[in-house]
């Protein structure tokens, strides 16, 4: 009987539900951990682009000007890896997938007017207890921070500053500040 | 606890001209081939030898320049070295000598000529420029520009059997 | 005598899941010399650590293959954590190990059933792959992707598994174990499915050794080889041994990654008995700069990392040796003098994983 051997199994599978589901009549339910698909609380984002940067497959991309953060759901592949580097925390990965589709999509989200932001008084600020230390500038992502030590110089271009505040939580002097 | 043999790295660089000496060695000492890779360096290529004795690894360096890279082959040692050689063969434009099979840089069907290599590719353009140049100056005769090109595509597929 | 054809196999092929060409020079029935050739789909993924700082290269080298991808994100962290000096916490070794079993039994079971629809027995391919379903979903509960972990980090892991999860998947293992044992009895005992594999493409010790196979390829003919020995991982605190055959035939290497698949099975439970509670990560501290050959057991054999530093942010060379590379030599040999029918059995049994070789 030795070519019954699969015999049992098949019998059991006749009589057994099936293992396949009956997918898209019964949906699936997606664990708890599944990295699906990136949402973005735009109220939350400082549009600061180490997201943009870090991406693997660039397909992350932000504009400050337009203050627009998009993404091409089809270049994505849900590595989480924004969602890691985001310093405002404001990425996270859906557990739900996107729905296929027959074009290349790319969801543009838009970043609603701050009311005091147009007056350009916040920005960051250095205070005297600063070493020049240098540590500041290595941290920033988006090179906005020039310190001279022998001219004891520190420097922020605001335009390109996004006050994500590594630097703030790297000074070692605690000197720094977003005001 | 057992000891951590993986994190004993054991790189010893030699002269491409012990190349061959150094690997009959290592198999009289029993090692198995583990793998050979090539670095792109500011000055030149780097090529890796891996070989492998009861987890302990044994790493050779042997650096070639980078315009035209060659080295002697290892299959004649180590047969399955050829996919290895191969590969470096495509990828970086290295030229090995004796090699036992050898796909004449179609190995890897990539549309650019040793795409890791920039100064090989930056040779091999001077050469054609140069080469074109010479039937430019010479007799202005077709027949010729079409010997040299003809001799050119000799050499290159002499080349790649080599 | 008779007339020699050469005959072209693959690239495109019904056994082949992947692109590999073989020029077979045949007489007969009976296939005097094989001539493999690869590249179909060379995607140049070493050369993307040039455009990814060392940290978010993992993504991509976890991408070289998909059936062992967290192996491959493993052996790139051990890589650069070795480049780095880094010592990892031992619970983020243990968890790295509970994942790699886990995914040397979707490996294998997904291996057994190519191999029985290789061979045309159709509804053992579907249990195989029913079983291999239940690893899926505890990879997706822990990680997150069904086949894509994206968990291994350079430092550690991203993720932990609570206590009561691991005891789940243990339990889960548990209830796989009967159905797995029915399922690997008919690869090992049906009459039909052992006289197409038993004495097919002997490979012997010494070939073996001279040809450099890695893996299961390896084993099944006598070679004791196994990177777990080397002190990595959690390894060195469980109690195992490798699985080793010697006749060297298909049913051999078949039969190799069967007893792995139980053996991977009770590390797991072995190791979710001794982990040790902890970081899962470690903060590290500046840029790779020396170079760091390191080694990873895939389900298919030994994978080498190879990754050299210049103390920025990006990495000068990373290098991935996949098994599949070093077996090809060994498919080769054994398809000298082979029979023109058993070719796909063949290629089959190393496992061969053609974008991995190529990367």
């Amino acid at each position: 009987m030795a070519n019954l051997k699969i015999g049992k199994m098949i019998m059991r599978s006749l009589f057994k539900k099936p293992a396949t589901l009956m997918y898209p009549v019964i949906p699936r339910e997606y664990k708890e951990r599944t990295r699906g698909h990136i949402e973005v609380d735009m109220n939350a984002c400082i549009l600061c682009g180490i997201c943009m940067k870090k991406c693997p497959t660039d397909a992350i991309t932000v504009n400050r000007e337009e203050r627009t953060w998009s993404i091409q759901r089809m270049r994505c592949i849900q590595c989480s890896c924004c969602e890691e580097v985001c310093p405002k925390k404001c990425l996270v990965n859906e557990s739900s997938y996107t729905t296929p589709d027959i074009i290349k999509i790319a969801d543009t989200y838009e970043k609603p007017d701050e009311p005091n932001a147009a007056a350009g008084e916040t920005g960051l600020k250095c205070a005297d207890t600063c070493v020049f230390c240098g540590i500041c500038v290595k941290k920033c992502p988006s090179d906005a921070l020039t310190v001279d030590r022998a001219a004891k110089k520190w420097e922020v271009d605001n335009d390109k500053c996004t006050k994500c505040g590594f630097c703030v939580e790297s000074c070692p002097k605690k000197s720094l500040s977003i005001e | 606890m057992a000891e951590r043999k993986d994190l004993i790295q054991d790189i010893a660089a030699i002269e491409a001209s012990n190349l061959l000496e150094t690997v009959s060695d290592v198999k009289d000492d029993g090692y198995r081939l583990g793998q050979i890779c090539a670095t792109k360096t500011a000055d030149g290529i780097d090529v890796l030898y891996t070989f492998e004795k009861d987890s302990i690894l044994k790493n050779f360096r042997v650096s070639v320049e980078d315009r035209e890279p060659e080295l002697h082959s290892i299959t004649a040692v180590y047969w399955p070295a050829f996919i290895y050689e191969n590969e470096m063969r495509d990828l970086f434009g290295i030229a090995f000598r004796n090699l036992a099979l050898d796909y004449g840089g179609r190995f890897f069907k990539i549309a650019k000529e040793t795409p890791w290599n920039p100064n090989a590719v930056a040779k091999r353009d001077e050469d054609a420029a140069k080469a074109e140049d010479c039937d430019a100056a010479g007799d202005a005769a077709d027949a010729d520009a079409d010997e040299s090109a003809k001799t050119r595509s000799d050499e290159e597929g002499k080349g790649g059997e080599n | 005598m008779g007339k020699r054809t050469i005959i072209p196999f693959g690239p495109q092929h019904p056994v082949l899941p992947e692109p590999i060409h073989l020029d077979l020079v045949i007489e007969d029935e009976s296939v005097l010399e094989a001539i493999p050739s690869i590249g179909f789909i060379h995607r140049g993924l070493e050369k993307l650590v040039e455009k990814n700082e060392w940290p978010e290269m993992v993504y991509v080298i976890e991408r070289v293959c998909g059936i062992c991808s967290f192996g491959h994100g493993w052996g790139y962290c051990k890589s650069v954590e070795g480049n780095l000096g880094a010592e990892i916490p031992p619970r983020a070794e243990y968890l790295r190990t509970v994942w790699h079993e886990l995914s040397r039994i979707h490996s294998h079971l997904l291996w057994l059933g190519l191999l029985a629809d290789g061979f045309g027995f159709e509804s053992l391919f579907m249990h195989s792959w029913r079983i291999r379903e239940t690893i899926l979903n505890i990879f997706e509960e822990t990680a997150g992707g069904r086949v894509i972990f994206s968990v291994c980090k350079v430092g550690g892991v991203r993720k932990d598994i609570s206590d009561e999860k691991l005891k789940d998947i243990v339990k889960t293992l548990d209830g796989i174990r009967k159905e797995t044992a029915e399922l690997t009895n008919v690869f090992l005992e049906d009459v039909s499915v052992r006289s197409r594999l038993s004495g097919v493409g002997a490979l012997t010790k010494q070939d073996a050794e001279d040809l450099c196979a890695v893996g299961p390829v390896a084993r099944a003919s006598g070679i004791l080889q196994d990177v777990r020995l080397d002190g990595h991982g959690a390894y060195p605190y469980l109690d195992f041994s490798p699985c080793i055959e010697t006749e060297g035939d298909c049913y051999a290497r078949c039969k190799v990654r069967i007893r792995e698949l139980f053996q991977s099975m009770d590390l797991i439970e072995e190791a979710v008995s001794k982990i040790p509670a902890g970081d899962i990560e470690i903060k590290l501290k500046g840029n790779p700069s020396g170079e760091f050959v390191a080694r990873m057991e895939q389900p298919r054999g030994e994978a080498y990392y190879y990754s050299k530093g210049n103390g920025s942010k990006y990495l000068e060379r990373m290098r991935v040796r996949t098994p599949t590379n070093a077996n090809i030599p060994a498919l080769v040999k054994t398809l000298q003098g082979c029979d023109l029918a058993d070719v796909p059995m063949l290629v089959l049994t190393i496992d061969p994983c053609i974008s991995c070789t190529e990367r």
